[in-house]
């Protein structure tokens, strides 16, 4: 990357604010400004008058103390950038507390943390994110990503923003191609009261101590190691809190996912029941097959980019997303040829290897799930209920289609699923953190019927029609509550994320 | 949808592409213009300079000017995404006449031709005076100065106010009584370098933030900041004064107790300067500070500390809005502040003045020029003097102009249900939104034979009403001036042309003028608002606010001109017959609903940094409007347990007068127990049928920060 800036730095001038173009032609220095009339003046303050040096990134500085909340920076960044009214990649939080008169308001105002360990680079599938290795800024290519949105999950402070107009996801890029020609981010520039600024900061001693990234309202740093440092006012109260913590909404369905998820579930159960049971037909094989396809198949309707599903293989050494995919892929294959070796009367134990790729599947997409920005995801419940799911479902299925599976067996696992979400309910009714009670609340709550539901079908299907003999209705009510449950497992996570405004968003 | 998008072939990359702009720098091609107008704010007071970027006759971007000595570059989030507002879908594009409940289109010339036969057909049968008009603050001062000569001289009614009344009548009349003339006499500069700066009533972080920076630059002042709401401004404060409601004056006559008892006062200041102060010495004895403690709330101690840092203080500068502005008692709490100033002498120096933060963007040049609560050029109606010389500047008959002021906006509201006021036009303000007890406007509005609504923006909730709606460009589309909170001057320009037929309203003034058959005698040989600048240069020659050194040009290029210097008074020569400031003695009254069993809680309005007045422009802009989409009501968490509400609840607010409903709660220590706040803005959950028609009887400003109301949650039937 050419910078001007480290041109500037290697001709030691530190005050020069705009190159003229003289200068540039003579380094070969390209697409830099060439006309510089009256330009737009950035105060010497808010940007750093040097490139980061090897060791050391960009980052902000947010000064709380400054800020009266005006959202200027929010406005700002929106005209720099073009983006929906609807998607801030710069927000200001509101964080209150004490009693009147004594009250305490406080804003935050953020963009991208620009994270030493950045938990959305980490979690893509297809290298749409990279870290500048001159400057530290986390960066996203709009036209690598493919709109999987995994990176607005794996985000603790709810960065990334995906724009469904385009397809993919956006984010602040600390308006990077702005600092390298020496005019501040627009968000810096805007704010009247100068609390936003860009530093050089030293990686390693940040790693070994970023106790500085953390405000009231905000996740702890430890997750993602955010590099913006905070000033805080001199005497916070202890008891700030999110000006938004009451208003806790449903988060999206994810209809694909819904039925991706609990689909390929029940498909692998079935194999490892095709794989394990004596009674295993080819009729059955053909059509958990079919069951497998039709789901993998729906999933690409999750991407914002279907037709570059396949670019989600990519990073399987990284992330579970790839990983997902890849052995859900080796999973279908080797299902094909199981199903079409069933047809051939070869023995059933060939069944063995689909089994484990597609447990070994199930795996990988509960770890998918398991993220700390996500916390009534990220236990091992999840690992547990798609299990049990892919169990329940596909041995259930199979009793549907004539296969001899011992009913005692369908309701064991409908009952392990059952004691699994009422521990999973307890734990977060239990739970001292906030975003785990808010789940609790959702689903005792604003779902809660839908909640009882899925508890109903559940025993209906998995226990009560199943013993009395009923198979097709059974695998019917046991299919819809498994989708039920994972419909809610979908809207009732509260995800990490920085205190917010109180009035922005839908109405309560 | 494209079946590319679909498949994700296409991310819609050109749209959301970036480019060099020559100015800007790097930024979305979106917004990269072709060329740049200077320009002024059209939103508030402060008066921030500003450039847009227009590309394709469109404007694109916005940024802050830098070389603008108000803003030196910043902006509001308002100002930020001020070119929205030309391009938004509710602007008025033709004149519309209603026809059996239903608006036509209809040519200027048939528009114009109606309104002005309708108008005179209702002054012949009921009177000169059965013609109200209501206008603003947002005109350009020329359109202002042009619009009084219409209406006073050509149609001949009194009866003509702006929506100003509903802002800072108050300021203007407590500047009247004290120092004879309107006129705030500091500078924001003031804020910059006074030691001491206590805002009253005033949040300005959500409704000047412009100012929040200029304060930021003055690390030694002390920031004192009275409200009973901790605003985003008291959490700015380095001494909150969290008072109860309607207790500011107790507040400032027990600081002024506390300087006389302890001689903290300006005694040759006193002497050479003003009248009144044995009286006021004598009447300031019983608010002691025990007494003001119990009016007001605060501790004792409190109060002997902010006494002393005012009276100490090198430079003093008190700051003030609608806290103040919108009481029954307005004007007399500006006389109260200005008695502070002048019993200290801090006064007409660098970071001394008593200071009203105005609101609209002219509203200023409407006080100048606008011929409602004055003649032109800060004259009086009750000066025979100042009535001849304007007769003669206007080479009119004397008779003709009015010695009296005619009725204030409430008053022509509360004429129309008299029936004294017949017809009505109404220009570039939403009353239906605005206005206090709705109900009692509806009525009104219900009497009239004929109302003209003249606006940029179609449909909004006064327009709806219309018999003919008259579309107005508006900022951004017209040329000329507006006089910010600091009496600087500064240039408006034309940055696109205006949808559709709509003309400016200095065009429409002039055409109704044709029509009426006054042009040529009030306006001769005029074309344009620079014709009207001219004759104001020379109207205004000698008067306080002189204009008559200023051009255009002169304006433009000194990035506004301050009338009267960069501050008033300096030499203690006041605008009245003798010279001298008066001092009052100013009594503390009750607000003019207290509270009860039925109605227990004190209702406060006011507003948010994302939206201005009632939101035909703000609301119109997406990021604002999604910023900010709709009302909350604040309460304190004791008077919620109380009512057994909980947060987001939907609530209603009812008061004696009418209710409000599907309110989403906010329970919130922002507020104190016994109080809540409802911003102003917005339409469809109206704060405005609460409140109630107490007005100043010198100002004539309504009581809008003080009801009783009770809160209830909103049943499923009334939503």
């Amino acid at each position: 990357m050419s910078l001007p800036l480290l041109e500037r730095a290697i001709h030691g001038d530190p005050i020069t604010r705009y190159t003229d173009g003289a200068a540039c032609s003579a380094n070969g220095l390209v697409n830099l400004r060439l006309i510089p009339p009256t330009p737009e003046t950035s105060s010497p303050s808010l940007i750093p008058d040097r490139l980061p040096e090897p060791g050391e990134q960009y980052r902000f500085h947010f000064d709380m103390t400054k800020c009266i909340g005006c959202r200027c920076c929010e406005v700002a960044c929106s005209e720099q950038n073009g983006t929906p009214a609807d998607q801030s990649w710069r927000r200001v939080g509101e964080i209150e507390g004490g009693v009147y008169p004594f009250t305490q308001r406080f804003y935050l105002s953020m963009g991208c943390n620009h994270c030493a360990d950045a938990a959305c680079l980490n979690g893509c599938p297809v290298e749409a994110y990279t870290k500048s290795p001159e400057t530290g800024v986390v960066l996203h290519s709009s036209d690598a990503c493919i709109g999987c949105q995994y990176c607005t999950w794996n985000c603790p402070y709810g960065v990334p923003q995906y724009n469904p107009e385009r397809g993919v996801v956006a984010k602040c890029d600390m308006c990077h191609n702005r600092l390298a020609d020496g005019d501040a981010p627009a968000c810096a520039n805007a704010c009247p009261q100068e609390a936003i600024q860009i530093e050089i900061v030293n990686i390693a001693d940040w790693v070994a101590d970023h106790s500085a990234a953390n405000a009231p309202g905000l996740p702890s740093s430890h997750h993602t190691v955010s590099t913006t440092r905070i000033t805080l006012p001199g005497e916070l109260g202890p008891e700030l809190e999110k000006a938004n913590h009451t208003r806790v909404h449903p988060e999206h369905p994810h209809w694909p996912l819904v039925f991706m998820l609990t689909l390929t579930q029940l498909s692998v159960g079935a194999f490892a029941g095709l794989a394990l049971l004596r009674s295993a037909r080819p009729l059955a094989a053909v059509a958990a097959l079919l069951v497998a396809f039709i789901s993998l198949g729906a999933s690409t309707l999750h991407l914002g980019r279907p037709i570059y599903a396949y670019r989600a293989l990519k990073m399987w050494r990284r992330s579970w997303l790839s990983r997902e995919v890849l052995l859900f892929g080796m999973f279908a294959g080797s299902a094909t040829a199981f199903a079409a070796a069933t047809m051939f009367g070869l023995p059933r134990l060939a069944g063995i290897p689909t089994m484990l790729l597609g447990f070994a599947g199930i795996t990988a997409s509960a770890f998918i799930y398991l993220v700390p920005a996500r916390p009534s995801w990220n236990n091992w419940h999840t690992l547990v209920d798609f299990h049990l799911t892919g169990l329940l479902l596909g041995s259930a299925f199979l009793r549907a289609l004539g296969v001899d599976v011992p009913a005692g067996l369908i309701a064991a696992f409908a009952s392990g699923q059952l004691l699994n979400q009422l521990l999973k309910l307890l734990r977060l009714m239990r739970s001292d953190e906030f975003e785990l009670k808010a789940s609790a609340r959702l689903l005792s709550q604003d779902l809660e019927r839908i909640f009882l539901a899925r508890f109903a079908l559940l025993v209906l299907g998995g226990i009560a029609l199943t013993l009395a003999g009923y198979p097709i209705p059974a695998f019917v009510c046991a299919l819809v509550g498994e989708l039920t449950g994972r419909y809610l497992f979908f809207v009732s996570v509260v995800p990490r994320n920085m205190a917010l405004p109180w009035a922005g968003g839908r109405a309560a | 949808m494209n079946w590319k998008r679909i498949a994700g072939l296409d991310t819609l990359a050109e749209q959301y592409s970036y480019a060099q702009d020559p100015v800007k720098g790097y930024v979305s091609a979106s917004k990269v213009a072709d060329h740049w107008v200077a320009t002024t704010c059209g939103y508030c007071s402060v008066g921030c300079g500003m450039l847009v970027g227009v590309r394709e006759g469109k404007a694109v971007a916005v940024r802050g000017n830098p070389a603008h000595p108000v803003n030196l570059g910043k902006l509001c989030p308002k100002g930020l995404s001020e070119h929205h507002t030309l391009q938004t879908k509710d602007r008025a594009r033709n004149p519309l006449l209603k026809r059996e409940g239903k608006f036509e289109t209809v040519t200027w010339d048939h528009a114009l031709t109606t309104m002005v036969d309708k108008f005179r057909a209702v002054q012949e049968k009921w009177g000169p005076g059965a013609l109200g008009v209501v206008s603003t603050g947002q005109l350009v001062t020329e359109e202002f100065y042009t619009l009084g000569k219409l209406i006073q001289l050509g149609f001949g009614t009194r009866n003509y106010d702006g929506n100003t009344t509903l802002c800072m009548a108050s300021a203007v009349a407590g500047y009247k009584r004290s120092f004879g003339s309107d006129g705030p006499p500091g500078s924001y500069a003031d804020l910059e370098t006074a030691d001491v700066i206590l805002l009253i009533g005033a949040n300005i972080a959500d409704n000047h933030p412009i100012l929040c920076a200029r304060l930021q630059k003055n690390e030694k002042a002390t920031l004192i900041v009275a409200d009973p709401r901790v605003t985003k401004t008291a959490m700015l404060a380095d001494i909150f004064l969290p008072v109860k409601p309607r207790s500011d004056i107790a507040l400032i006559n027990g600081i002024a107790h506390i300087l006389i008892r302890d001689g903290l006062i300006n005694s040759e200041y006193i002497k050479l300067h003003t009248t009144g102060f044995d009286e006021l010495k004598t009447f300031l004895e019983k608010f002691t500070p025990e007494h003001t403690a119990s009016v007001t709330g605060l501790p004792i101690e409190t109060i002997e500390r902010v006494a002393m840092l005012y009276g100490r203080a090198k430079a003093a500068f008190i700051g003030w809005t609608m806290g103040v502005n919108h009481s029954t008692q307005g004007a007399e709490t500006v006389n109260a502040i200005n008695n502070l100033a002048l019993l200290t002498g801090q006064l007409g120096r660098p970071g001394a003045s008593p200071f009203s933060i105005t609101g609209q963007c002219n509203a200023m040049g409407s006080r100048e020029t606008s011929f409602t609560t004055g003649l032109p050029g800060y004259r009086k109606f009750e000066s025979s003097e100042d009535r001849a010389e304007i007769a003669a500047l206007w080479n009119v008959p004397v008779s003709r102009i009015p010695d009296a002021r005619g009725m204030a906006y409430p008053d022509i509201i509360e004429g129309a249900i008299a029936k004294k006021i017949r017809a009505l036009w109404i220009i570039a303000t939403n009353p239906v939104v605005s206005f206090p007890n709705y109900d009692v406007l509806k009525q009104a509005f219900g009497n009239l034979e004929f109302l003209v609504v003249q606006d940029g923006f179609h449909p909004n909730p006064t327009s709806e009403l219309a018999d003919l709606v008259l579309p107005a460009a508006v900022w951004g589309e017209k040329e000329g001036t507006y006089t910010n909170s600091e009496r600087r001057v500064s240039k408006v320009n034309k940055i696109v042309e205006p949808p559709g037929a709509a003309k400016s309203d200095f065009d429409i003034f002039l055409a109704v003028a044709a029509k009426l058959g006054v042009r040529d005698e009030l306006f001769p040989g005029w074309t344009g608002p620079r014709d009207a600048f001219e004759e104001w240069r020379k109207v205004s020659s000698g008067r306080l606010c002189d204009y008559s050194a200023m051009t255009w040009e002169s304006i433009e290029a000194a990035g506004g001109i301050q009338w009267g210097g960069e501050r008033l008074y300096k030499d203690g020569q006041f605008q009245t017959a003798d010279g001298r400031a008066k001092l009052f003695a100013i009594e503390c009254e009750p607000f003019p609903e207290q509270p009860n069993q039925n109605f227990p809680l004190i209702l406060n309005t006011g507003r948010t940094v994302e939206h201005w007045h009632t939101r035909t422009k703000t609301g119109n802009v997406a990021i604002l409007n999604n910023m900010s989409p709709r009302a909350w009501l604040e309460m304190n968490p004791r008077d919620a347990k109380k009512l057994d509400l909980k947060p987001h609840d939907k609530v209603s607010v009812v008061s004696r007068r009418s209710r409000v409903d599907g309110v989403e709660l906010r329970v919130t220590e922002i507020v104190a127990p016994g109080q809540i706040f409802m911003p102003f803005h917005f339409a469809e959950t109206n704060v405005n049928r609460a409140t109630q028609s107490a007005f100043d009887p010198i100002s004539r400003e309504p009581n809008y920060k003080q009801c009783s109301v009770k809160v209830e949650r909103t049943s499923e039937r009334s939503v």
